[in-house]
């Protein structure tokens, strides 16, 4: 039960770039299961925190523990052999999805999706392709296998890279802004996947802006600023009542902005695809 | 000065067997180079700053002496340490190590011209970064490299002309030795030009090829341009 409640733990991350402090003594603990939103003016370190959990962005100071087993300490001694294909082990089973998709295009979506399975995980090409099938099928792009991701639209290049992560069956998500590049029309379909995800169970931490997505989706929501988490809590708190000023303005700020919030509740209760 | 053709007629022989040492000596150079420089642009990007801070010096100073300097001092230098090797050879490896430098900041150059997300996004699946230069940044990077690196192959070609100082019997020495026994340096130079032209075409023209193939598969030559955000 313990070991479930602390799935995921980030002690005490600092991270300086030159004399900025990106992350300031953040410590955050996810349970199995759970969708954690991040929220947070821009620059405020949120792709930071992300980047610190499959240690892309190793910090200064601080621990990542995902099942109890350290992902990574800083400050890390010279990564040995060991250490490098033991951190690889663990990146593996954290998909990342990025704001820019970074989906590769030298390969088609097919491709795309078993690359990694063949190379890191060493399943067999056919094992390989079953396996990214279902995954391209689970996001809505059964039909698009053959298709090179210069094809295919934003939404649909996200979707790809979803499936491509999903695919190396991992126990955890990070997703950075996932639908921030995207047209808004094209936001909802991404959304709508990442919903049916949460409601398969699967642990996530994404980073967002889009509220009405948080509110339905989300078991707790994190508020960060300049580098420090400012407030935490449960969804419906957070949102309809936060605690702080700053949350307040914060979201006061967003919504004023923000009418795919109202977009994203309708279209979000949609299936996949 | 009218044309001796003769010359052309009993020299052409002679000529023929240094442009083939030529060949023989460009292709090793490059096949033992190639892999090299590959290395080296892995090296300097490398983790442990002791190989990057080698990979760095070896470049720079292959980059930034004259070819001639090189050959003189690997073919002069290495007997006091006890390896005598013939001038050929010395002349391959030396060919080699010249081509490797350039090789190598022209495959840096086409790494470091993809966008970063793709690295990152092949480390954060799990790939090591053999594995992510190997099968995501590498192949696309292909189209960017191809075309410099050819013009690197076509400079290594000239300057293997240079191994005649040290008495390599290769093409150019071939055309000096000729030039000596008949005072026709037109002719005897005449043959050689158009012959080093003729590799650096067919050499051109291969290389064309293989990154027409090579880019072919994908609906974009060069994957230049940055994924998403509109
Ligand atoms: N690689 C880096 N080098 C220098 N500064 C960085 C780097 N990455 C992020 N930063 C800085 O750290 C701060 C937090 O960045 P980031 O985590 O990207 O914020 P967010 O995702 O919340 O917008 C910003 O001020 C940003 O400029
Ligand atoms: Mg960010």
């Amino acid at each position: 039960m313990s070991r479930d409640a602390k799935f995921l733990e980030l002690i005490e991350i600092t991270t300086k770039f030159d004399t900025l402090t990106a992350l300031d003594k953040v410590s955050l603990t996810v349970a199995k299961g759970e969708v954690v939103c991040i929220i947070g003016p821009s620059g405020c370190g949120k792709s930071t925190l992300l980047r610190t959990v499959n240690w892309l962005a190793p910090p200064n100071a601080g621990t990542v523990r995902l099942e109890g087993q350290s992902v990574g300490q800083a400050p890390e001694r010279r990564q040995t052999g060991r250490g490098i294909r033991a951190l690889n082990t663990f990146r593996a089973r954290m998909g990342m999805v990025f704001q820019q998709f970074n989906t590769w295009p030298h390969l088609t979506a097919l491709e795309n999706v078993t690359r990694a399975q063949v190379v890191v995980l060493g399943r067999s090409a056919a094992e390989a392709a079953e396996r990214a099938r279902a995954a391209l099928c689970d996001v809505g792009l059964a039909d698009k296998i053959d298709d090179w991701p210069e094809m295919l639209s934003g939404g649909q290049k996200q979707r790809l890279a979803i499936a491509r992560a999903l695919a190396m069956d991992p126990s955890l998500m990070l997703l950075d802004e996932p639908t921030s590049a995207l047209d808004p029309e094209l936001v909802s379909g991404v959304l709508a996947v990442l919903k049916s995800l949460a409601e398969k169970g699967m642990t996530m931490l994404i980073v967002t802006h889009e509220l009405g997505f948080a509110a339905q989706v989300a078991d707790r929501v994190v508020f960060m600023e300049a580098g420090r988490i400012v407030e935490e809590g449960p969804t419906s708190q957070d949102l309809h009542a936060p605690k702080t000023e700053r949350l307040k303005d914060f979201l006061a700020k967003l919504t004023a902005t923000q009418m795919p919030s109202a977009m994203a509740q309708k279209v979000v209760a949609h299936d996949p695809i | 000065m009218g044309l001796e053709l003769s010359i052309f007629i009993d020299y052409g022989p002679r000529i023929l067997v240094g442009f083939w040492l030529t060949i023989k000596i460009v292709v090793l150079a490059i096949a033992i180079g190639l892999p090299l420089g590959v290395f080296l642009a892995l090296a300097r990007r490398s983790r442990l700053a002791l190989l990057r801070f080698a990979a760095t010096a070896f470049i720079e100073v292959f980059r930034n002496t004259p070819f001639i300097i090189q050959v003189f001092l690997i073919y002069y230098v290495l007997p006091f340490y006890g390896l005598r090797l013939p001038a050929e050879q010395v002349g391959v490896l030396a060919l080699a190590a010249f081509g490797s430098a350039y090789f190598a900041e022209v495959i840096r150059g086409g790494i470091e011209a993809m966008p970063a997300g793709q690295l990152e996004s092949a480390h954060a699946i799990g790939m090591s970064e053999t594995q992510a230069m190997r099968y995501v940044v590498l192949p696309q990077a292909v189209g960017v490299i191809l075309p410099p690196l050819t013009n690197q192959m076509l400079s290594l070609i000239k300057e293997s002309a240079i191994l005649s100082t040290i008495t390599v019997q290769e093409m150019t020495m071939t055309a000096l030795r000729i030039q000596g026994e008949t005072f026709r340096p037109f002719e005897a130079f005449i043959m050689i030009a158009l012959l080093y032209w003729l590799l650096n075409e067919v050499v051109a023209i291969g290389m064309r090829r293989l990154e027409r193939g090579l880019t072919r598969k994908t609906p974009r030559s060069t994957t230049l341009k940055v994924e998403g955000g509109r």
